[in-house]
């Protein structure tokens, strides 16, 4: 494989993951927003092996299946568990509409190309012109952390933020070491599962996942 | 051998204690564990400051001057807080609730871990795994009364935390490609990167580092990214709120740090300074605004906490020897006497049970050895001499005087606002009549005695600067090129 090809590759799948980030803010159902999380997880891992092919590394093919496994297959269980425990799959309850959502977005992308692109642009790899794309992801997820007013949505804007920071990494040094990348999986597995148990608990609590409703604690 | 046991014994507590009945073996197994951990974290300090550097397994834990003084302030300080929290879930959680005791004990252990790891090891990226970590094992510890308002804290500190450090990690990854375009393969550690620090692209440096003071800032509790700390360090436990405010912001303070040292070898200090001269204003000015009338005691505390991190930031930014040497000696005063004080305001919410200060009155009264504790950690924390944070506070803004005199003047003025709101409402709780159904005497006495040790050191601190502990912080600032 041509250095080419894999640039123009890589392109294009990174387009892909961020457009799955933005579909999780015209999702309404929870259920499409943590397949859309899965897919873009999936495309992560692909990207993962094509660059571990075209640079024969052997760890970096780990790393690809170590993300199958922890964010294709375990953590969408666990986000489905936790929906269908408890009960509500419909409406996100955003605080922003869907359209000014889509321009908020649209302004975080050109954000994230001005700050990235003299970055890219200095960086030799092959992969590096898609670092602002990524970068936009990252940012978009944090957006959608800050727009949702459910507990799981914000899960899922976590997420996707932490997808946005895998593939910045992978696209500029072609990832960290092995061990840092298995670390950063333990870290967000546990995450997701201690933030699986919050929910339950706020469910229990407040008969509802409205974060919204945590405001107790005021000066 | 001796580094590799001071990480491998709170692991192994952790796990075993996790699998324990019964309360005796939970204290027991605890308390040895505390112990041992503070035992060899002295003698591995001891050594490194006096001048030897301890590797295990070549870039994976290295620990330096810089790592022996966190070594030495995390071990000192959990051993305290440990002895104190056998008294204190003892009265917290009878047996019909010992599971709780259990999820304590064990979790503690686990936080001291990752605490320890992310001091002693030299690989950036596992330094950002621990520091994740430490969130992630304290988060059930805030929770762990299980109110709604100790969910609602956890909450908020597991989300935000967890958020800052991601962007901490977008930082890390810039620094890995800093290095990596420099030497060809990834310069993945501290030394290395030190070494080859001068050439790395600094554009790149520069925006890591904006990243790193936001991504980490956050866990040190910098603000505007504090939001979660007065939540979650006035929900917790007082045992871990003391390790929370005591040492665990300075476990992001010290990532900052060790950034800082690359970023400013790279492109020089002002670059760096000046952020951290900003968000370190910042911090002061709203812990100030909200010190002038706290209601709740632990709520005060937790502000004042984003204060010091402030005071220490203005330390760093102004920079010079005397600068950092007064930042690193206010974080250990403040570490002293934010855990005393954290400790002791569980002693009070354990006889009053409510952390209002306007329902609690004549603590002195009612409480005298804790009264008199809290009053003196208070005359340390808020800079009164002859306490040591009043040295290091001197030494700070004497730094900056020259340079930077608007600074100092606005960090003075602030210093006065908190000073006053602190005393001030101190002063009420401890005087005057407390309520007539309260019965009199200190509760968990005996469990207070360790503190004797901290407020010993402050006073001394205060009053003489022993040469050899002169000489170690020298060898601190070496490692941090001032």
């Amino acid at each position: 494989m041509s250095a080419e090809i894999l640039s123009k590759l890589v392109n294009l799948l990174s387009f892909v993951a961020l457009g799955l980030t933005i579909l999780l803010i015209l999702r309404a159902r929870l259920e499409g927003q943590v397949r859309a999380f899965a897919l873009q997880s999936f495309v992560l891992a692909f990207l993962s092996v094509l660059i571990a092919i075209y640079t024969d590394s052997f760890q970096l093919f780990g790393v690809g299946v170590a993300l199958v496994i922890v964010k294709v297959v375990v953590i969408p269980r666990v986000l489905n568990r936790a929906v269908a425990k408890i009960g509500i799959s419909r409406v996100a309850a955003p605080y922003l509409g869907t359209a000014p959502a889509l321009i908020v977005c649209v302004l975080l992308a050109i954000i994230a190309f001005y700050v990235m692109t003299p970055i890219a642009s200095s960086n030799p790899l092959p992969t590096a012109d898609a670092m602002p794309l990524a970068f936009a992801g990252v940012l978009i997820g944090f957006f959608i952390m800050v727009d949702r007013r459910r507990a799981v949505t914000q899960i899922l804007g976590f997420l996707m933020l932490e997808n946005g920071i895998f593939l910045l990494a992978l696209l500029m040094t072609y990832g960290v070491p092995f061990i840092v990348e298995m670390g950063v999986f333990l870290d967000v597995l546990v995450a997701v599962l201690i933030m699986e148990v919050f929910v339950y608990h706020i469910k229990d609590n407040f008969d509802s996942i409205d974060v919204g409703e945590l405001g107790k604690l005021k000066e | 051998m001796m580094l590799l046991s001071l990480l491998l014994i709170p692991l192994v507590a952790a796990a075993v204690i996790s699998l324990t009945r019964r309360r005796a073996w939970m204290e027991l197994l605890h308390t040895g564990a505390a112990i041992a951990v503070l035992g060899i974290g002295v003698a591995v300090a001891a050594e490194v400051l006096n001048g030897d550097i301890l590797t295990v397994a070549a870039d994976l834990l290295r620990v330096d001057s810089l790592s022996a003084f966190m070594v030495a302030m995390i071990t000192f300080l959990s051993g305290v807080a440990a002895l104190y929290a056998v008294g204190y879930i003892r009265a917290e959680f009878d047996d019909a609730h010992l599971p709780r005791a259990r999820l304590f004990f064990s979790l503690f252990h686990l936080f001291i871990f990752t605490m320890l790891l992310a001091a002693t090891t030299d690989n950036l990226g596992v330094m950002w795994v621990a520091i994740e970590a430490t969130t992630l094992a304290t988060v059930f510890l805030v929770n762990l009364r299980g109110s709604r308002t100790s969910l609602e804290a956890a909450y908020k500190y597991l989300i935000l935390s967890s958020v800052g450090i991601a962007l901490a990690f977008i930082g890390t990854a810039l620094v890995y490609y800093a290095g990596a375009a420099k030497a060809g393969e990834i310069a993945v550690n501290w030394s290395a990167l030190s070494a080859a620090a001068a050439s790395l692209n600094p554009d790149v440096m520069r925006l890591a580092f904006v990243f790193i003071v936001i991504g980490y800032g956050t866990k040190a509790g910098l603000a505007p990214m504090h939001t979660w700390l007065p939540d979650a360090h006035s929900e917790a436990p007082a045992p871990i709120s003391a390790l929370m405010s005591g040492v665990l912001l300075n476990i992001g303070l010290y990532a900052v740090l060790r950034f800082k040292a690359v970023v400013d070898l790279n492109v020089g200090s002002q670059f760096s300074g000046g952020l951290l001269l900003g968000v370190g204003l910042l911090s002061l000015a709203v812990a100030a605004a909200f010190l002038v009338r706290p209601r709740n005691y632990k709520r005060m505390l937790a502000y004042s906490s984003i204060e010091h991190m402030g005071i220490i930031c203005l330390g760093l930014g102004f920079g010079g020897y005397w600068g950092t040497f007064g930042a690193l000696f206010h974080i250990f005063n403040h570490a002293l006497s934010k855990s005393l004080l954290f400790i002791v305001s569980g002693n009070i919410l354990w006889k009053y049970h409510s952390a209002e200060i306007n329902d609690v009155r004549g603590v002195l009264h009612a409480a005298p050895w804790t009264g008199a504790l809290f009053l003196a950690g208070t005359f340390a924390l808020i800079g009164l001499p002859p306490f040591a944070p009043f040295v290091s506070e001197f030494i700070i803004f004497r730094a900056g005087l020259v340079t930077y005199p608007w600074i100092v003047a606005t960090g003075v003025i602030l210093l006065i606002v908190v000073f006053g709101g602190v005393l001030a409402s101190v002063n009420r709780m401890l005087y005057g009549v407390p309520p007539a159904e309260l019965p009199r005497g200190d509760g968990l006495r005996l469990w207070l005695a360790p503190l004797a040790m901290n407020l010993a050191l402050l006073l001394a601190l205060g009053l003489t600067f022993p040469p050899p502990l002169q000489a170690a912080l020298e060898r601190v600032l070496q490692v941090l090129g001032v």
